[in-house]
């Protein structure tokens, strides 16, 4: 049999063994909350969670990233690379829907004609071991769009909880060639194949929340004017949660930082967001988008309108966390019943 | 507190009496909309909504997850409630002691005219501190929260779990002296529900002796190790009925006035500019970090800021529309040992 197993109790020894050759992250409990931090103790990692507040999006496109650091030699100016960019990365524990996230993030930052190397070097060199969801939350929905708790996609290496041990599949070349390293693995047993798939059976099962996103972005681009967008964000405060939490956000800011006692300063780039009144605010202080009805439609449009038209896919995951965490609960699962309800209304005028 | 009746009696209780006084107003047309909060799809919070018809009062709600200020929605950065054809609305608020503090605080700032707006009073018997039971149920879903008794009951797949509620409100409320809406005196009109007259708030502040009592590297390493997980979304002064500036300090960018990194100094120094602008303008409503998606507690920041004002100033925000906020005025016998001396 292909699959191997590992009992969680020697994850310690996974760490110790990779350790020297990757930068190894995994999910790690700070202040209360779960996030993919870099690892050197085995005692930090947490194996028992739902999934990370902050998705694992920010091991490879973080909230702050240096873009290069400058120093001024007489009326010179010499740009300094960043050299960590070969560094190799794993990512331990990423969930189905973040695992895909990548995918869509590889879509955003290699579309076009620019190709933004500093993700896409990280991306190459990343080792994603993903980890399917045996219980997913009430505000999960990948299944909808298109994934599923134990979707294998984006990831390298596919982990499955069955307990006291994690079941191991190579899922690509890269993920093949680790687990051939990993020798100490033992083979699966057929009872824990047959296991992972009940399991992977049962979570699908006990998802709740579920659209037809065809045509929720049908409707979208039916009713870019619509006044449903008044109701949709007027509880809304703009504060940003829904967008700082997406697993496929992109939006950033470039900034120059100028160090000038020590002649010298760095490009960096941070989190940018829609919800923000800084959003494309133009130098002439014109805004396209002044008001929070704009904003909040832009989110929405990105998602499930913007994406499906410019890379085929939806722009969301279906990691449920903007419904989590937005503050006021104006969140997804309503908005879309809302837009919905458009498609509903001109049925009923239609057959009336 | 020694509550007289079990909290979910207590809350229904507040519940009909805002509807009967939302539906009077609706009725009279003595209001043209009403912001108030409804039940939330999800555990832990409740949902912001305007109404403006009879048939909605049924939506209005009250249990102690009524967390967001009200107030916010009135500030004047995005005005929303005119109409073209009647102009500026009159607006109803369902009114706890913060939201209408913070209502008297802004109009104390001129940012809003109280002539538009009805504070329904209601007796706020405080919110839960979602955060704090966000983070001792841990990693397991929260599916149902309910408060019974004296307790907050969280229930999920296979756990059942319950918490004191005066241990487990938020800890603003816990020191909270403002349950009502204060009375305003000149316009006894303002007011429609529970309010209260107030005339000298007595506090002694003795929930953040145990902190002032840390020594400075102490303080610097609580206050530092609780700011660390910041990712700076600004949720806190979204939140904020008092951060209505058009553009806020930190966004400020031509030129970029401070740092926007998620570095410790650019995270400290956003939260304590921002501590400077609360300071005598807060009015303890506890949004900030109840909004927080971070989990991140402003709390102490903000009591140690009342206690500065009301020592200094004897000044207690969101009381009296007439009285200048501290930061706004200036009084010829006000301290100023930071200023040097003449000889
Ligand atoms: S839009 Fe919401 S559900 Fe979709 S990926 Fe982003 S946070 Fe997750
Ligand atoms: S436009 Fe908004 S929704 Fe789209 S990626 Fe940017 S922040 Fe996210
Ligand atoms: S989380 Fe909610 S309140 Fe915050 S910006 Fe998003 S929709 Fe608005
Ligand atoms: S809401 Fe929390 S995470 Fe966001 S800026 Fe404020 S303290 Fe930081
Ligand atoms: S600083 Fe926090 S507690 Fe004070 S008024 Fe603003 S949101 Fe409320």
């Amino acid at each position: 049999m292909d699959e191997k197993i590992f009992a969680k109790k020697d994850i310690g020894k996974l760490l110790e063994e990779l350790v020297p050759e990757y930068k190894f992250y995994a999910p790690t409990k700070i202040k209360g909350n779960i996030a993919f931090k870099e690892i050197t103790d085995v005692k930090e990692i947490e194996l028992d969670y739902l999934n990370s507040k902050v998705p694992p999006k920010d091991v490879l496109f973080p909230q702050k990233e240096i873009i290069f650091e400058y120093k001024y030699e007489g009326k010179d100016v010499i740009i300094e690379e960043r050299k960590d960019l070969e560094d190799k990365i794993l990512i331990f524990g990423v969930r189905p829907c973040d695992a895909y996230s990548f995918k869509l993030l590889e879509d955003f930052f290699a579309s076009g004609d620019f190709q933004d190397d500093i993700f896409l070097k990280k991306r190459e060199n990343a080792t994603i071991i993903g980890l399917g969801c045996n219980t997913p939350r009430q505000s999960c929905f990948c299944t909808s769009v298109g994934g599923h708790p134990f979707q294998k996609e984006s990831t390298d290496v596919y982990l499955s909880d069955l307990g006291d041990i994690f079941l191991v599949e190579a899922i690509s070349d890269k993920g093949k060639s680790l687990v051939k390293k990993l020798t100490w693995l033992s083979d699966a047993k057929k009872a824990d194949v047959d296991k992972a798939k009940d399991l992977a059976k049962q979570a699908e099962e006990s998802i709740t929340t579920k659209f037809n996103f065809d045509l929720v972005t049908k409707v979208l681009d039916e009713n870019f004017e619509h006044p449903v967008w008044q109701e949709i964000s007027e509880s809304c405060i703009g504060c940003s949660s829904c967008t700082f939490l997406c697993p496929t956000c992109t939006c950033f800011d470039v900034i120059d930082e100028n160090d000038e006692y020590n002649n010298r300063g760095r490009r960096i780039r941070i989190w940018d967001t829609c919800q923000s009144c800084l959003y494309t605010l133009e130098t002439s202080g014109h805004n396209p988008r002044p008001a929070k009805i704009q904003r909040c439609r832009n989110r929405i449009m990105h998602k499930f309108s913007y994406y499906p038209s410019n890379y085929d896919c939806l722009g969301c995951v279906g990691c449920g966390r903007c419904i989590t965490a937005c503050p006021v609960n104006n969140e997804l699962r309503l908005i879309i019943d809302k837009i919905l309800e458009i498609e509903e209304k001109s049925g009923e005028k239609v057959s009336a | 507190m020694v509550k007289s009746m079990g909290l979910e009696t207590e809350n229904k209780e507040i519940e009909n009496n805002l509807r009967e006084i939302a539906r009077g107003l609706l009725k009279e047309k003595k209001v043209d909309v009403i912001i108030g909060y409804m039940e939330g799809t999800l555990p832990l919070l409740s949902q912001p909504i305007i109404i403006d018809s009879e048939e909605d009062v049924e939506k209005l709600i009250w249990n102690n997850l009524c967390y967001v200020n009200l107030a916010k929605y009135l500030v004047p950065r995005v005005p929303k409630f005119v109409n073209p054809e009647k102009g500026n609305l009159t607006v109803g608020v369902i009114s706890k002691g913060c939201v209408g503090r913070g209502l008297i605080h802004l109009a104390s700032e001129n940012k809003i005219n109280l002539d538009e707006i009805k504070i329904i009073g209601i007796p706020c018997n405080g919110v839960v501190n979602r955060q704090r039971i966000e983070m001792e149920i841990g990693e397991k879903e929260i599916l149902e929260v309910s408060v019974f008794g004296d307790n907050i009951i969280v229930k999920g797949k296979d756990f059942e779990r319950e918490f004191p509620y005066d241990e487990y409100m938020n800890d603003l409320c816990k020191t909270c002296k403002i349950r009502k809406p204060p009375l305003v005196s000149k316009s006894l009109d303002l007011c429609v529900g529970e309010c209260e007259e107030y005339s000298n708030i007595v506090d002694d502040f003795s929930d953040i002796s145990e902190f002032e009592a840390l020594t400075p590297e102490e303080k610097w390493n609580q206050i530092t190790e609780e700011l660390s997980v910041c990712t700076r979304c600004y949720a806190c002064r979204e939140a904020c009925p008092m951060c209505y500036c058009n553009l806020c300090f930190v966004d400020q960018n031509k030129p970029v006035w401070f740092g926007k990194t998620t570095d410790l100094p650019d995270v400290f120094v956003y939260h304590l500019i921002r501590a400077m602008h609360m300071a005598g303008r807060c009015v303890a409503c506890g949004a900030c970090s109840l909004v927080c998606p971070m989990g991140i507690d402003l709390n102490k920041i903000n009591r140690k800021l009342e206690k500065i004002v009301k020592e200094r100033f004897d000044f207690t925000s969101g009381l009296d529309p007439d009285v200048l906020p501290p930061m706004v005025d200036f009084k010829l016998e006000d301290a100023q040992e930071f200023a040097l001396e003449e000889d």
